[in-house]
Order: C-alpha cells, then sequence, then structure tokens
C-alpha cells in the first residue's frame, strides 16, 4: 500500500495533469467540444462555444439553395441572395452596415441551400444578426440593387469558368444529381440577365419560409444570439417549404466522359463517384478512401503541396446531397491518361482485397488529420455543425464522424471501394484549340 | 479542500517539467494565457494554448537573411536551406516533411527578407511528436544529398510559379529600388537557374549558423498545454561568437530610388514607400489602419470600387511592419491596369485628409473586427507572435494580452487626425514605383 498522503496524491496528479503525463488523462484533446442544440420556438440553433475564440460566427440556412431553381432560371437562388445582402437598412445596405460595426456577411449558395455567413466580434454578433433579420424579412429587388447584385455574380461566374478544377467539378455535379440541385452554384450569366424583379420576388415567397430556416454558430458566443435569431425567425413569413428529396442520377456502368474546352492552360480530369452520406455506416471508409486516393500518387514534397501544385487531389464533398467523392488529375504536373489509369487500378483493386493492417492505420491517421485542419476557421466549423445538422446527425456529428473513422476497418474499406468506386463520370476540361468550343 | 501544502507539491514538481529560464526577467509579456520561456539550449518559446477545435501549430521562428549571412548575396538561399532540412532524412526515423504528411497535417517554409519560418498544423494530440521532430531537425540539421536535390527541385519549381505572380514580380522590384543593400534588396525567391547554382556547402553553412536553438523561436498555438515546449530537443550548445539571437536587420533606404520599368506578361505596376519601424507603434498601428480601409480584399474601399469596376483585376496593398523601416507595398494588375492606378492614386490622397468622423468611427470598427478576424486559428495566431518576436517586438503582437496590450492600446487610440498626419509625413513622398508592360525591356 503506497505511503503517500491523500493530498501528495491529489498534488501529483495536478501536476502530472497540467503536463500531460500520466496514461489516465489524454495527454491532448482528441475531439472537438460537444455542440449544443436548441430550439429557438420552432427553428433549430446548434452552436459550440468557445470563449477563447476572438470572433463569433453564425450561419443561417434557408431551405433556398440550387434544387429550388428551375434550369431556366439557374442563378437566381445567388441573385436572391446577393440583393438581400445589398438591401439597404436604415439607408445603408446590410453587409455594410455590419461591416461598419465590426463584422462581415457573405453568403453561399449550395444543392439543398443557401447560407449567410455573419461573422463578428462577439458582442455584436446579436445586433448585427438584427440587422441581417431586417434585410431578410424585407429584401430589395429594385432594378438598381439587381443590376449591382447581377454585375459581382457575373464577374464571379466569370471567375470560376477561367478555373479548370472548378469547371470540371461542376460538369460533373450536373450530371450526376437528378434534380437542380447539380445546377451551378452562381448559375450562368445568360440566365440571370435575363432574371427580373418579379422572378426574384417569387422566388423569395415561395422558399424563404420560417419552416426552412435553421441555424448554427460558433466561436465566443453570447447569450443574445438565440433572441436575435428569433427575431431573424419571426420576420420570415410561416408556411411549408415541400421538400425537396436529394436525388442522384444512376451511373452508368459505361463511365460516361463529358468533355468541354475553356481558356485553360493544361488538361484537368475530374472523376467523379457516388459516395456514402455523413452517418452512414460506409461514412469512415469513404474518409479513409480519399486521404488514401489523395496521397498515394502524390511525389514526395518537403512541404504541403497546394491545390495547383497537386498532381492528383480527392474531395470527399459529404456536405452535399447526394454525396460525391471528386478525385482529379492535373494535366499541368502529370500525363492525365497514365495518371487516370493508374487511379482507375488502384480503385479495382482497392475492391478485390483489403488493405493490410499497416496501410490502413497509416491511412486512418493521415484521413483523421485531414478531417480535423480542415476545419479551422470559425466559419468552417459552423458550417459543418449546420450542414450535419440539416442531414439529421445531432450534435455531436463533427466528433461522431471521428469515432466513425476510428471504427473503420480494413473490411469496410474494401466493402465501399466496391460499393462505390467500380462506377464514375469523368469530365475532361482541354485547353481551347483556335475555333474550338 | 486541498491543502497549501499539497499545492506546494504540485507547484515543485510541475517546476520540474518547465524548460530552464522560463522565468528570467528579459522575456516578453504577453498575457495571463501565453506561457513564454527560454529553450534548453536558448532561443525563446512562446505557447499559447486555447480551447476548442483539438488542432496544434508548431512553428519555428529564426531571424535570417534570404541571401544568407556571407558578402556575397544568395538569393533563396534561407528557403531552400530550410526546404533541404525538412526533405532530409534523419539516421533515425522520418523526415519532418514526411512525418507532417503522415499525420494529416499540413507544412510550410516562408521565407521573408530577414527571417524564415517553418510552420505545421497538425492533430493536437500529435503535437508533442511533431515538436520534437521539428526541433531534431532544426536544432542541430541534417542535409542529405537525397534532400539537397528533391528540395532543389522543389524550390525552383516554386521559383518559376512565382515568376508568374504579379504581386511577387512588383514586391521585388519595389523592394530592390526601396533598398540599397541588405537581403531586402534582392528577391527572397529568385529564378530557378539561380537555384541551381546553390551548393550543398552554402546551405550547410547557412543552416549551421541560422537554425540554432539560440536564434529560434519557438511557437505553438491551438489545443495544447503550457509544458509543450518541453518536448523541444536541446540542440547544439551556443557557439562562440555567435549572436544569440541574430539581430533584426536594419537596411539601407535608398536616398533617390528610380522608377522600374520591365517585362513581364501581364500589365502590371505598384508603389513602394519606407514607413514607420516597429518601435513607433501608434504609426505603424495607422500605417496598418490605412491598408486595411484601403486594401482589404472584399472590403478595403479601393479593393471594392476595383472589384467593382474591373473585375479582371488584381489588387493587393499593405503595410509590412518590420523592425526599422516598415514598408507601405501596393501592387495592382490587370487589363485596366491604369485606371485601378488611378483608384490606387484617389484612395492614397483621401488618406493625407481626416476622414469624416462618422466614416472613420465605422473604418475603426471594421479594423478592430479585422485584427480579430486575422486571429482566430491556431496557426493566425502562432504567425503573430513569431512575426513580431522577428521583428524585434512582441509584445507589440495584436495577439498579446488582448484588449489590454500595446497593439490594441494603438488601435484604440487611433484618431482621424493622427492617422492623416501618418499618411502626410509617410505617403507623401515620392514612392518607389514599378511598371510591367507586357514585351517592354527591363530598366
Amino acid at each position: 500500500m503506497s505511503t503517500l498522503s491523500i493530498g501528495a496524491r491529489v498534488a501529483m496528479l495536478c501536476a502530472a495533469a497540467l503536463l500531460g503525463l500520466t496514461a489516465a488523462v489524454p495527454a491532448q484533446p482528441q475531439r472537438f467540444p460537444t455542440a449544443v442544440q436548441t430550439d429557438l420556438g420552432g427553428v433549430s440553433l446548434i452552436s459550440e462555444s468557445d470563449d477563447d475564440e476572438t470572433v463569433a460566427g453564425v450561419q443561417v440556412f434557408l431551405a433556398a439553395g440550387l434544387d429550388r431553381q428551375l434550369p431556366s432560371e439557374s442563378g437566381i437562388a445567388a441573385l436572391v441572395a446577393d440583393c438581400i445582402t445589398r438591401t439597404p437598412v436604415n439607408g445603408v445596405a446590410v453587409r455594410d452596415a455590419i461591416a461598419q460595426s465590426g463584422g462581415s456577411l457573405d453568403f453561399t449558395v449550395e444543392g439543398r441551400s443557401v447560407h449567410f455567413y455573419i461573422e463578428s466580434v462577439p458582442q455584436m454578433l446579436p445586433a448585427q444578426v438584427e440587422l441581417f433579420a431586417k434585410a431578410l424579412s424585407a429584401p430589395d429587388f429594385s432594378p438598381q440593387t439587381i443590376a449591382a447584385a447581377r454585375s459581382a455574380l457575373t464577374a464571379r461566374i466569370n471567375d470560376l469558368e477561367g478555373n479548370a478544377l472548378s469547371v470540371a467539378v461542376e460538369m460533373f455535379r450536373r450530371s450526376y444529381f437528378a434534380t437542380s440541385a447539380g445546377l451551378p452554384a452562381l448559375g450562368s450569366t445568360t440566365a440571370i440577365a435575363a432574371l427580373s424583379s418579379k422572378d426574384l420576388a417569387a422566388f423569395y415567397q415561395a422558399n424563404y419560409r420560417r419552416s426552412g430556416l435553421s441555424a448554427s454558430a460558433a466561436g465566443d458566443l453570447t447569450p443574445g444570439l438565440a433572441d436575435a435569431l428569433k427575431t431573424l425567425a419571426a420576420g420570415l413569413p410561416e408556411g411549408v417549404v415541400t421538400p425537396v428529396v436529394p436525388k442522384a442520377k444512376p451511373i452508368p456502368e459505361n463511365a460516361p466522359r463529358i468533355v468541354s474546352n475553356r481558356d485553360v492552360a493544361a488538361p484537368i480530369v475530374v472523376v467523379g463517384y457516388a459516395a456514402p452520406p455523413p452517418g452512414s455506416a460506409d461514412f469512415g471508409a469513404m474518409l479513409v478512401l480519399e486521404s488514401l486516393l489523395s496521397n498515394a500518387f502524390e511525389r514526395s514534397s518537403a512541404t504541403t503541396l497546394g491545390i495547383a501544385e497537386r498532381s492528383v487531389g480527392a474531395f470527399y464533398l459529404y456536405d452535399s446531397s447526394p454525396a460525391s467523392l471528386v478525385v482529379y488529375v492535373n494535366g499541368t504536373r502529370v500525363d492525365p491518361s497514365i495518371a487516370l489509369r493508374e487511379l482507375l487500378v488502384a480503385a479495382k483493386s482497392l475492391s478485390l482485397k483489403p488493405l493490410d493492417a499497416e496501410a490502413l492505420k497509416h491511412f486512418k491517421i493521415v484521413a483523421e488529420g485531414q478531417f480535423l485542419t480542415g476545419s479551422l476557421m470559425v466559419a468552417d466549423r459552423a458550417y459543418l455543425l449546420g450542414t450535419f445538422a440539416a442531414q439529421g446527425l445531432g450534435s455531436d456529428a463533427i466528433n461522431a464522424a471521428l469515432a466513425a473513422l476510428d471504427k473503420t476497418t480494413a473490411a469496410d474499406v474494401q466493402r465501399v471501394a466496391k460499393t462505390y468506386l467500380q462506377r464514375y463520370i469523368v469530365a475532361l476540361v482541354l485547353p481551347r484549340q483556335n475555333g474550338g468550343s | 479542500m486541498i491543502s497549501l501544502g499539497a499545492v506546494a507539491a504540485a507547484l515543485a514538481l510541475l517546476a520540474a517539467f518547465v524548460p530552464a529560464g522560463a522565468a528570467t526577467g528579459d522575456l516578453p509579456q504577453l498575457g495571463p494565457h501565453v506561457s513564454v520561456g527560454t529553450l534548453q539550449a536558448g532561443g525563446t518559446y512562446i505557447v499559447r494554448p486555447a480551447t476548442g477545435a483539438p488542432i496544434a501549430a508548431v512553428e519555428l521562428w529564426y531571424r535570417a537573411p534570404s541571401t544568407g549571412f556571407g558578402p556575397k548575396p544568395i538569393p533563396s538561399l534561407s528557403r531552400l536551406a530550410a526546404q533541404v532540412v525538412i526533405a532530409s532524412k534523419p539516421l533515425i526515423g522520418s523526415s519532418l516533411g514526411r512525418l507532417v504528411s503522415d499525420l494529416g497535417g499540413r507544412l510550410s517554409v516562408n521565407a521573408y527578407s530577414d527571417s524564415i519560418d517553418i510552420g505545421a498544423v497538425v492533430p493536437a494530440a500529435h503535437a508533442r511528436e511533431v515538436v520534437k521532430a521539428m526541433t531534431t531537425a532544426f536544432f542541430a540539421p541534417v542535409i542529405s544529398d537525397d534532400g539537397f536535390h528533391a528540395a532543389q527541385q522543389d524550390v525552383a519549381q516554386e521559383a518559376v510559379f512565382e515568376s508568374f505572380d504579379p504581386a511577387a514580380v512588383v514586391r521585388d522590384a519595389v523592394f530592390a529600388q526601396l533598398f540599397s543593400s541588405g537581403p531586402q534588396h534582392y528577391p527572397v525567391l529568385s529564378d530557378a537557374k539561380q537555384v541551381a547554382t546553390i551548393t550543398p556547402a552554402d546551405v550547410r553553412a547557412f543552416a549551421t549558423r541560422a537554425f540554432r536553438s539560440q536564434n529560434a523561436i519557438f511557437v505553438a498555438s491551438g489545443a495544447i498545454d503550457p509544458s509543450l515546449a518541453a518536448a523541444a530537443v536541446g540542440g547544439r550548445p551556443a557557439a562562440a561568437g555567435l549572436a544569440v539571437p541574430e539581430a533584426p536587420a536594419t537596411p539601407d533606404v535608398a536616398s533617390s530610388p528610380h522608377p522600374v520599368s520591365a517585362s513581364f506578361p501581364e500589365p502590371s505596376g505598384g508603389y513602394g514607400w519606407a514607413g514607420p519601424p516597429i518601435a513607433q507603434e501608434r504609426e505603424a498601428t495607422a500605417m496598418d489602419f490605412i491598408a486595411d480601409y484601403l486594401f482589404r480584399e472584399e472590403s478595403g474601399v479601393v479593393s471594392e470600387a476595383v472589384a467593382d469596376k474591373f473585375p479582371d483585376a488584381l489588387l493587393i496593398g499593405q503595410f509590412i511592419t518590420l523592425h526599422d523601416p516598415g514598408v507601405m507595398f501596393v501592387a495592382y494588375a490587370g487589363k485596366s491596369v491604369d485606371q485601378v492606378k488611378a483608384q490606387v492614386d484617389a484612395g492614397l490622397e483621401m488618406m493625407r485628409k481626416p476622414l469624416e468622423p462618422r466614416t472613420f468611427a465605422h473604418a475603426l470598427a471594421a479594423f478592430r473586427f479585422h485584427l480579430l478576424s486575422d486571429l482566430q486559428t491556431p496557426s493566425e495566431m502562432a504567425d503573430n507572435f513569431g512575426w513580431y518576436s522577428v521583428e524585434g517586438s512582441p509584445e507589440y503582437a495584436p495577439g498579446a494580452n488582448g484588449d489590454k496590450g500595446s497593439y490594441a492600446k494603438a488601435a484604440d487610440s487611433l484618431t482621424a487626425d493622427f492617422v492623416a498626419s501618418v499618411a502626410q509625413k509617410y505617403l507623401s513622398v515620392t514612392p518607389v514605383t514599378v511598371t510591367l508592360t507586357p514585351g517592354k525591356k527591363s530598366s
């Protein structure tokens, strides 16, 4: 029996815990803080408060995304959202009013939703949400505001058109989604040029409803946020937003190829696969496959390579629904046809044989690291919480995803490779030739 | 209840694990949540634990001229040397680059004229092994042939990428004219041909002097505990005759800089002015405010106007806080380069007069928010301590001492009149101007 006094033992434990020296106390936290889900009278707020953060941010989701558009109105979701950020509140565009009081407002359009993100010095966030609520409840769709929003969107669309990877991913999404969720996030310049105030007002009336609203927040949150969000919800009309069931087209066995020409320096190839949603039993295994396909072909480099410097990379688009896995081959770095062939051989062999224990362990660690280091900003964390919650995954979904990764076995990886990686769509963006399309 | 004796015992135990020199008097005071001390073999550590995401940023900062310590400047040397060290496999274990990659983390090297930083972002659970590997690699550098050749290839490729970046080309041209000597006169990353002329002996000599524990500022931030610095290895003992640490650089400002015209595929241009040194905190903060108000991406008044009217244009404007002097730098590129330049000129002219009180109040609120927003990730927090330390004023780092820190106080003290007076003082003198034109010969 130990002769140490209780006091001395407590003292040693205190010291050891501070230094991370005991085996019983983990040396470092391994997981994100658990988020809290709050019902704001029919509107869900999921939040992860951390008073160590320098800022606070809230994502306001509305079921007014790409899947609500008609193909002939491609871009209306983005144009409505842009107009909302330009809507005057007390004579100043709301995004400028928020900036002037120490914050920022922007928006992103996705398949199932549009989300507005407000980031702020912590104590100002509730007041800024209330400012935004005024614009959200009475948006300005005047011709002048639409013209300014259209001009800004056109510039962003043109920017994306010059990015071969972005073009190729959009091509894949268009072929993969069975709904309008596969339309380009910002739309087409032709379609947005034709949209009128009346069109925008109709889209807003149909989709900006209280029942389609949810929010997620992260950072140094103050108690006033919940009330501000209630005010925001109260400003939206009641009424049901009919859900659009996310749906993908079945990927044919013959590996369809889509080709497009753009003003780019070198070809880029995107191979798109169907993928399991977060929360499914296959999620962890697909994270392993993402890290494997992303890293297995890459040349060694002293420092971490950026997207443009990589030969091959992979993105698991688990935040969109249906989910997908996109692997790209960068024609400025490697011969695309050789890399593509190697990628397809790898996908086949992963389905035929389980990874050995060492390789599985290695790619699980890499996958966990990439998952963790992919959500560093307050905006990223709030977004991830909100998008997981929208898929019905609850308040601890980020940690659940990490747990799923921990539990993944070699058999899981093989099964998932067999289920998802044997059918694919190839999107190829080629440099434009003289007179090419 | 824990007795006083128990607390004393705990403190005694804790003290045994804190790196030597942690309580010396000349260390900066960076706030109650920031541990500062001396590494085992010399050099400073700054550890800023945080709650939240289980991520850690681990960085080593060194004062080291990008062109080396010898009489003959060798552009790209610091960058290459750091990458060689990262790529070289030690006798035992993997290279640092491999370790970070195997953890799913990110490893970067950022070379500046007078300093260099090596930074890793990794899951916090692996922070200790990364600290150990990084300090093992950099406190007793191994230069292997394989590592040298791999790094030389990487750096040459980066040089090619950078040669197409108008902001980098304009910056190098501005600095070459603004400073008549010192590493600031030369590009941090030169062309691929020049990188090929650097020898392993050059790298070894540089690494031996620059990458010493005594010259290091080790910075870590994120979900870590204050004892993380104890995972740093000792490294080589202090060598006789070498400064501990190297002194901050004070380059010579050219007395009569000339306008530069050169050839570049895209029409581009820019300006540079010598600004206040880091020690002039209020003035330096005013210059940051000016850069933020005019040029911050997406919200600066000039940036917004340019994005609105010339969507294809590139515009960068920043005040670079340096030991002495700082530099206000502006670069622009695109088809409508003359019109963009006119917008920049109008913006700068506006700052020479006090802003309207309401406009100034809004701009100051936005500036305070941007400061906080730029400190939200572990690597941003670590970068801020590292940068201000190598430039000689860690206590002026925006993340130091929160809203009671030097930077916050300087920001709070800004007035429209003072900002205008600083613009008059530093931005009314003739700047170095750079004009890059497709097909035009250099002058």
